[in-house]
């Protein structure tokens, strides 16, 4: 909503806010919608004055139409696909997580969203030396757990450090400072910290439900509307800053008892891809780091595709690590796939 | 964003006389989208001038692949198959890919047709709108677009529901202020509709359950019944009146329970208002778009 004020477009005078506001047209929607001509009989305006405000405000706070073509020459310059450094994931994502998009994880506690998101910013940080904004709205983010993986990718306490410096961490524990977080984000609050180099290609978020499930329910719709207006900033970022948006997010099981995504009907049409990850449930404590995906959402690969995955691929929670390389391959040819 | 188109709009709204506006619409003899998709619209009862079709359905049903699938039989020049008529899509959820969209493109012309591909997506107007207030300002705009260009024959929304909880919490405890947002947005697609005589195709999420419809589904033990109130059980209509009054065509997308041989199958139920008749479909997603079965 745009009040009309003074200043707002040239030749919107006080007199002409004035007259409007006695017809009871205060906002910018209110003129637009309304009959000029019958308009400037009415308050006594001139008829071109006011088509001619009517043009500029329009033009003003309308979206302008992109030919189809543009669009397609633009996203075919810009979009990157980031490799999550995982093979299998890799493999569920279409080669790994696109810019311009919304992923979601979705699980139970514990099925590993958090570690994938951590691989994901580590593999970014120091393979791709790119820049990650980490948006942490539950204290689940280790930076010890971050720099192991990190020290897995590259053995120069140098290299380290720079990864570390070029992922960047927000907290913001309820709904308001994430949204002001996103918002700070878009009019580019963010990116005049640059330390260590590369430009911003991916927003974590985990996970949108420790700040989204407490708001919603009951009869009130200012929850929903509170979520409707975090998926909107997240896409919003997504598309204009160009860079890939991966969510965490909860599951409950529907009537036949099988899991899906959590936080409801609304939000479900909001990830472009999603991926349910699960525990492999298997007695020897060996495997105890190994999760299976599930593609359940995409616009690009057959969905209930099942990749198996193995979190220590990112590096091991243990003190000494093999090289990453030799990881790759361990779980490339790990005998339990077939 | 080409300077041309916005300067090509402000002068055609100065075309106040709505008369006037009429002719020039008729005058370039606007294609009828009547045979845009046989297999989903009921025999005679095809989306013709100043319909309005809602397509209806939850998450990962199909409903944006159908929408790719009229796109591109709008789009694609007569010689392939296609109806070569101009279409705007204004993307309220941000949904659209342009890439998935040529390769559907892509797999309905011989190869290496890639000017095609180009000239195609020339005819494909796309707008991003991230609140209601600017899909309201937009479709005033389009009025513009709608008049200087009369190969422009549809408009797709996708979706209509985007901004609903927004403007619920914004409306406060009040029914009018609450749907007000979208009340307007209708009244002037109604006049788009009558003026331009184009088609509008606009998505609505699944954001609601039909609990009446499932305590039927208990009752009832008929294996028809429990089909069908399975297939509607998200099927609740929570816009506001006005939309549904302009609302001529209904299609509804629902998926499978299983995948069939590895692949999804998802099924389309569509009914008219003007001829009172329905039709069933299903079709799979294949590399190429919806494969229809």
């Amino acid at each position: 909503m745009v009040f009309l004020r003074e200043g707002l477009c040239p030749g919107l005078s006080e007199e002409m806010i004035e007259a409007l506001r006695s017809k009871d047209i205060r906002t910018v929607e209110d003129l637009v919608s309304s009959d000029t001509e019958e308009l400037a009989q009415t308050c006594s305006m001139s008829y071109k004055a006011l088509v001619a405000v009517r043009r500029v405000l329009l033009a003003q706070h309308t979206a302008f139409p992109v030919s189809g073509a543009d669009l397609y020459d633009e996203l075919l310059s810009s979009t990157a696909i980031l490799s999550t450094g995982n093979a299998s994931l890799d493999k569920l994502l279409d080669t790994g997580l696109y810019t311009g998009e919304l992923t979601e994880l979705a699980g139970c506690p514990g099925s590993g969203k958090t570690q994938v998101c951590f691989g994901v910013a580590a593999n970014l940080s120091c393979e791709l030396k790119q820049r990650v904004l980490f948006i942490d709205t539950s204290g689940g983010l280790s930076a010890t757990r971050l720099l192991q993986m990190i020290k897995a990718k590259t053995s120069s306490m140098e290299e380290q450090m720079e990864a570390l410096q070029r992922i960047q961490v927000a907290q913001a524990f309820d709904v308001f400072s994430l949204l002001e977080c996103l918002h700070n984000l878009r009019s580019g609050g963010f990116q005049q910290v640059s330390a260590g180099g590369g430009v911003l290609k991916a927003v974590i978020v985990d996970s949108v439900t420790a700040v989204l499930s407490h708001i919603l329910g009951g009869k009130q719709s200012e929850g929903m509307s509170l979520m409707i207006q975090v998926a909107g900033e997240l896409r919003t970022i997504a598309k204009d800053l160009n860079v890939a948006v991966l969510v965490t997010n909860h599951v409950t099981k529907d009537g036949n008892g099988i899991l899906k995504a959590g936080l409801g009907l609304s939000w479900s049409h909001v990830p472009r891809t999603r991926i349910l990850l699960k525990r492999v449930e298997k007695p020897s404590p060996a495997c105890c780091s190994l999760r299976t995906a599930t593609l359940v959402k995409s616009s690009r690969q057959p969905c209930h595709l099942t990749q198996e995955i193995d979190l220590k691929s990112w590096g091991e929670t243990e003190d000494e690590l093999p090289g990453p390389s030799g990881k790759r391959k361990l779980m490339d040819e790990d005998p339990r796939e077939a | 964003m080409s300077h041309g188109h916005s300067r090509a709009a402000e002068s055609g709204s100065q075309v106040r006389n709505p008369l006037k506006r009429k002719l020039l619409a008729r005058l370039e003899g606007k294609r009828s989208l009547e045979n845009i998709e046989p297999r989903i619209f009921p025999e005679d009862g095809g989306p013709v001038k100043g319909d309005v079709v809602e397509l209806h359905g939850g998450e990962g049903t199909g409903k944006t692949e159908a929408l790719y699938h009229l796109v591109a039989r709008c789009i694609l020049p007569e010689a392939s198959g296609g109806l070569e008529v101009e279409v705007v899509f204004v993307d309220t959820d941000y949904h659209l890919d342009a890439l998935r969209l040529v390769s559907v493109l892509e797999r309905r012309l011989p190869a290496g047709a890639d000017q095609t591909v180009k000239a195609s997506l020339a005819r494909l107007y796309v707008i991003h709108c991230s609140s209601a207030v600017q899909l309201l300002l937009t479709l005033h705009y389009l009025e513009g677009l709608f008049c200087s260009r009369p190969s422009l024959s549809a408009l797709i929304l996708d979706s209509v529901s985007a901004f609903y909880w927004v403007d619920r919490a914004n409306g406060g405890d009040s029914l009018a202020l609450q749907e007000s947002n979208l009340r307007k947005c209708t009244k002037i697609l109604e006049r788009l509709l009558r003026d331009f005589g184009i088609v509008v195709f606009a998505t609505t999420h699944a954001i609601m359950r039909n609990y009446a419809s499932k305590v039927d589904d208990n009752d009832s033990s008929s294996s028809h019944r429990r089909w069908s109130s399975a297939h509607t059980d998200l099927s609740k209509a929570y816009l506001c009146r006005a939309w549904q009054g302009v609302v001529t065509h209904r299609v509804y997308f629902s998926k499978g329970d299983a995948a069939e041989g590895g692949r999804q199958v998802f099924s389309v139920m569509s009914s008219c208002s003007r001829t009172k008749t329905t039709r069933r479909c299903s079709f799979h997603v294949t590399d190429g778009g919806v494969h229809f079965l």
